[in-house]
């Protein structure tokens, strides 16, 4: 028996890709140049960036990996907002001409790939992992379900930099660590097992640090998992202007059982 | 080194793209920037009171009648507005950039749409709205009739 | 001090300017000690101000009172620091780095300076030609 699916495989209609196109080793001003693609139904942009790619122009650069929203390689500013190019069908957008620019406030690799190194630096500084102050366990910190619930959210993060492109902050402010590294900075903060408030105060508390969002909310309304980093960076001030007057005390949960198995691998 | 696709202040007046926090927060930076500006021509207009009742008659006529145009109750008016806009904004703020009156930590759901701004964070806002409205009107008709409603 | 703190008193100080400008727009309508309350009575010929909310002895008037004068000063401190802590903020988001910054911290603190000897200097000397 042959299955046959309606409409699949038929061009609907063609639409006109505007693309950014710079390389920062010739000696030239970014440039926009267009494209017409046919258009499927159930493409996305990502697929018309390759399509673009594969039969009108090869000099074009873009990055992706999973193309299911997972690995968060393919943020890219889609008619004026920042989505995950994978994530976005062509015709749900309902325009004829889709302008393709690579994130904003960092510096551009080539065509749509942006210079993330800035995300990375900002993330790690804020000591992404639990501290705790004893040696290395050979057993898990126990956790409850409810104390997990917590952070749950701001565990979501895919790393896909759309965040700092639509920051306002990020617009002037280089030095600022930015809505990505600030809500991971919560996430370990409120996780019962951590005990490394302190060492992340001085940097959290500085010029450039957690008081230079305004809460201007665009970093959540374009997060494609809704992590809503906005949310973990207020809750982050109340812990930090609580922690003027009574200083923050965090209760690092307890060492389970020691597990012969750890051991041995360690 | 300077950031080569940095988006700059001009794009915080992206009126459409971003929704209304962001909207607000750019007239929030802006009306600050206007009170801050215009204190500075208060304290000077105002230490002018030192020089004697002719001096003072005169500024305020002129500035209720700037090169001989009715043009007073217009900036006054507008000063309200954006007095009132950044007052109220930034009592919100108060709350919501504390940790306070916003949902706890929840699961995200498709399509994603961020409860931070969403409940009482979004009461206030308009609460807050028809509070700036109705003292704005207030407000106006005090400046340009004199009644006081 | 750390930009918490700084931020703290930014908070606070916002909420007294509302308590307090309130207080300073209701003077200019409600509470003004005059009969007619106008900003401006205009005498029927011509642009002379015969008496309103903003006519001189009006505004002399409030000047001279111990409690007026003392709420001018406290609105304007509160506002002197949160304005110019903010116009830092903003600053130092615009030029981010370490001598930028240096530059706008001081060069704010002496105009927030200069702004508030300025205007102290009219409320000290109003209430000085009142007799306190």
């Amino acid at each position: 028996m042959e299955l046959v699916l309606k409409g699949f495989g038929e061009v609907v209609k063609t639409v006109t890709f505007r693309v950014r196109r710079y390389d920062p080793e010739k000696k030239e001003m970014p440039k926009y140049m267009e494209y017409k693609v046919p258009v499927q139904r159930g493409m996305t942009v990502l697929d018309g960036v390759l399509y673009i790619k594969e039969h009108l122009d090869p000099s074009l650069a873009a990055r992706y990996s999973c193309r299911m929203g997972i690995c968060g390689s393919c943020a890219m500013i889609i008619n004026g907002k920042e989505r995950l190019a994978c994530q976005t069908q062509i015709l749900e957008l309902n325009k004829d001409l889709i302008k393709v620019d690579p994130l904003g406030n960092y510096d551009t690799v080539k065509d749509l790939v942006p210079d993330l190194n800035k995300l990375f630096k900002n993330h790690e500084s804020v000591k992404p992992y639990i501290v705790r102050e004893e040696a290395e366990p050979y057993g898990e910190y126990i956790q409850l379900p409810e104390e997990r619930e917590k952070y749950a959210l701001f565990t979501e993060c895919i790393m896909c930099g759309a965040c700092l492109s639509a920051c306002p902050t990020m617009a002037t402010d280089d030095l600022y660590l930015g809505p990505q590294a600030l809500a991971q900075a919560y996430r370990y903060i409120a996780d019962s097992r951590d005990a490394g408030f302190n060492e992340r105060l001085n940097l959290l508390d500085s010029k450039h640090g957690v008081w230079r969002c305004h809460f201007a909310g665009a970093c959540s309304e374009v997060c494609p998992k809704g992590v809503d980093p906005a949310l973990a960076i207020q809750l982050l001030r109340g812990v930090l202007s609580k922690n003027v007057f009574i200083k923050y005390k965090q209760n690092p949960a307890k060492l389970g059982p020691e597990r012969a198995s750890i051991k041995e691998v360690l | 080194m300077a950031i080569e696709n940095k988006k700059g202040w001009i794009s915080w007046f992206n009126p459409i793209k971003y929704g209304f926090d962001r909207w607000l927060f750019a007239m929030h930076r802006f009306t600050g920037i206007v009170i801050g500006l215009y204190l500075m021509a208060h304290v000077f207009e105002t230490s002018n009171i030192l020089r004697g009742p002719l001096t003072w008659n005169n500024v305020m006529v002129f500035l209720d009648w700037p090169f001989g145009i009715h043009f007073g109750p217009y900036i006054l008016s507008a000063l309200l507005l954006v007095v009132v806009f950044h007052a109220l904004n930034g009592l919100r703020l108060t709350i919501v950039e504390n940790g306070l009156m916003l949902v706890r930590p929840y699961r995200p759901e498709y399509p994603y749409k961020p409860k931070s701004l969403a409940g009482w964070n979004f009461a206030l806002k308009i609460v807050l709205g028809i509070l700036m409205i109705v003292i704005s009107v207030f407000g106006i008709v005090y400046i340009f009739t004199g009644v006081i409603l | 001090m750390r930009e918490s703190k700084i931020m703290l008193l930014q908070y606070l100080t916002g909420l007294f300017i509302l308590v307090l400008g309130t207080f300073h727009m209701l003077l200019l309508s409600v509470l003004a000690p005059t009969s007619n309350k106008v900003l401006y009575q205009y005498a029927s010929t011509n642009h002379t101000l015969i008496g309103g909310t903003l006519y001189y002895s009006t505004v002399t008037a409030i000047y001279h009172t111990l409690l007026w004068g003392s709420i001018f000063e406290l609105l304007l401190t509160f506002l002197v620091f949160h304005i110019f802590n903010g116009f830092r903020i903003i600053l130092s988001e615009q030029f981010p780095g370490a001598k930028a910054e240096k530059v706008i911290t001081y060069s704010m603190l002496i105009l927030g300076l200069v702004i508030f000897i300025w205007g102290s200097r009219t409320i000290v000397l109003m209430l000085l030609q009142g007799g306190i």
